[in-house]
């Protein structure tokens, strides 16, 4: 079988009928109806390429992709942003139709429908997709400039699934619940409250789930085991807040790096395990670990990891990738994580992990956020060859009431090589953390801009 | 839902008091360590995007620094979050009919 499958179908939904894949606040949706509204909406697609996926509630993302699948066309998940990157999203992939299932929800196409209800579930021939199909693009959260489109075959997403579904244990016959709170157009996202339930034994909550009051109302809709799938930003959120939470079997946590101090205060807290999750948005997820138990990653199922110049992660339907961070292989299932996101940056002929210039900047007192930008447009680039480029110097952000942007150099000095001290050091009121906490390279260039 | 956090959108709504608005303001600026002074924030300015220019990770803030004060719990699928988060006096609105401390 080739790296994209033999183009052999998948199922589109690899669940009983009587499965509960979502539950939301008309009640629950069981395979059976999520595959007859499938079929309903297929049929009821405009002739187009794309389907613009606008949904913001995990079930009707997940029926928009479904239909999108069974009918040939891909679903495109632009997530949440500003109208002008909705809009060049639009204007790229021009022949489209769109779909909401918020009234209110605003589309840059005419050809804009929105969600009808879901139908009670008929006997629908169950229905399978080929696995080389391409069904979904998601974009990068824009942390290395501007986002970048990447394809999603079925085979992948289905084939990462049941691996997930092995890494984590999940059950058919003993399905949990998952309670998100990551957006399902991000492909953690996607993969944890969209996929899995189509695909593991797991549902979905579809309500509210942001603020600590939404989540422990959405655990206690839910029957145990109970599983909170989350980031870093929530969980010290949660850690914070006095609330009680439903017992949970498992807390998952991804999109920036988990603190272990914080892992082993969300266990002692919620007396359930922490896991983190590794991946990439042109990867998916590909790793996990407990961080209070082990700091090495496990790879997935079906995941491999070469090493040549760069390591190139191998998985079932998606041609092989180069992972952006540096990470040496402890055996062919573990790895440690040496630096993160393209972390490392070559300066004059020296080498520095970004995670590592962050955490010392971060760890000076009075310091209570800052980060570093690494001088080139695609952190990739550092990686290569810096002999040909010109030697451009680090700039730094930072959140320090009390001290002036003097003080903190000074500090900084004799902590990192002097190549990697900051030629601007600039003080800011609050660091432009997106909703995932992460911080978008464009915006912290625009804050340096202004400073 | 709890009936304490519903309320008619005709019920009759009395402003909240100036000084409370004031208490609020000065709050936020000190939990989101905003760079305004808690006097220079207009009460019917937006609080998101292009007024004050919040984002989702202040609302956590905010809703934390509520729950701590006030002993009032922000909802997602509150009826009135969209009008709640409008402005410093729609919270301040919110906050002193459901306070609880």
């Amino acid at each position: 079988m080739s790296a994209l499958g033999d183009g052999s179908p998948l199922p589109l939904i690899g669940r009983p009928d009587d499965a509960v894949l979502f539950r939301t606040a008309a009640g629950p949706i069981t395979a059976a109806q999520a595959n007859t509204a499938a079929h309903h909406l297929a049929e009821a697609l405009p002739e187009r390429r794309y389907l613009l996926n606008l949904c913001r509630s995990r079930s009707g993302f997940a029926l928009a992709t479904l239909a999108a699948a069974l009918r040939g066309q891909i679903s495109i998940a632009p997530g949440d942003g500003p109208a002008e990157r909705l809009r060049a999203i639009a204007t790229r992939f021009a022949d489209a139709s769109s779909i909401a299932d918020d009234p209110a929800t605003p589309s840059p196409l005419a050809a804009h429908r929105c969600l009808p209800p879901w139908p009670q579930a008929a006997l629908m021939p169950a229905a399978s997709i080929p696995a080389a199909q391409v069904v979904a693009i998601v974009f990068t959260s824009g942390s290395t400039g501007e986002p970048l489109a990447y394809h999603k075959s079925w085979g992948e997403l289905v084939w990462r699934s049941r691996a997930a579904a092995t890494q984590f244990a999940l059950s058919p016959a003993h399905p949990v619940a998952i309670v998100g709170t990551v957006p399902p157009a991000h492909m953690y996202g996607f993969e944890t409250t969209v996929l899995l339930p189509l695909h593991a034994g797991a549902s979905s909550w579809c309500g509210a789930a942001f603020y600590p009051d939404d989540l422990r109302r959405a655990l206690a809709a839910c029957p145990a085991p109970r599983v909170l799938v989350t980031t870093p930003l929530h969980l010290r959120s949660l850690l914070r807040h006095s609330l009680d939470l439903p017992p949970l079997a498992r807390i998952v946590s991804a999109t920036a790096p988990l603190d272990a101090s914080i892992a082993a205060a969300a266990e002692a807290r919620f007396g359930a395990p922490v896991e983190e999750i590794f991946g990439a948005t042109e990867l998916g997820s590909i790793a996990s670990r407990r961080p209070t138990d082990t700091p090495l990653w496990r790879l997935y199922p079906g995941i491999r990891i070469g090493i040549a110049d760069a390591p190139i992660v191998s998985r079932p339907g998606a041609e092989p990738c180069p992972l952006a961070d540096a990470i040496e292989m402890q055996d062919a299932e573990h790895f440690r994580l040496l630096g993160r996101g393209g972390d490392v940056i070559k300066l004059a002929g020296r080498r520095a992990s970004l995670a590592g210039l962050n955490r010392i900047l971060n760890e000076i007192e009075g310091v209570e956020d800052g980060v570093f930008l690494a001088p080139t447009e695609s952190m990739a680039e550092s990686m290569i060859d810096d002999a040909a480029q010109p030697v451009a110097r680090m700039q730094a952000l930072f959140v320090a009431p009390a001290h002036s942007p003097s003080e903190i150099l000074a500090a900084l000095r004799g902590r990192i090589d002097p190549v990697f001290l900051p030629r601007r050091l600039v003080r800011v009121a609050a660091l432009p953390r997106d909703a995932l906490g992460k911080l978008p390279r464009q915006a912290l260039l625009a804050l340096l801009d202004d400073g | 839902m709890d009936a304490m956090n519903v309320y008619q959108p005709d019920e009759p709504r009395a402003t909240p008091s100036a000084h409370f608005e004031r208490e609020l303001a000065e709050l936020l600026v000190s939990v989101l360590q905003l760079e305004v002074a808690a006097a220079d924030i207009q009460p019917e300015a937006a609080l998101f995007h292009e007024g004050l220019g919040l984002d989702s990770i202040d609302a956590l803030e905010i809703a934390l620094a509520v729950s701590r004060r006030y002993g009032v719990e922000l909802k997602s699928d509150d009826e009135q979050n969209g009008r709640i988060f409008a402005s410093l006096r729609s919270l301040a609105g919110h906050i002193e009919r459901h306070r609880t401390q």
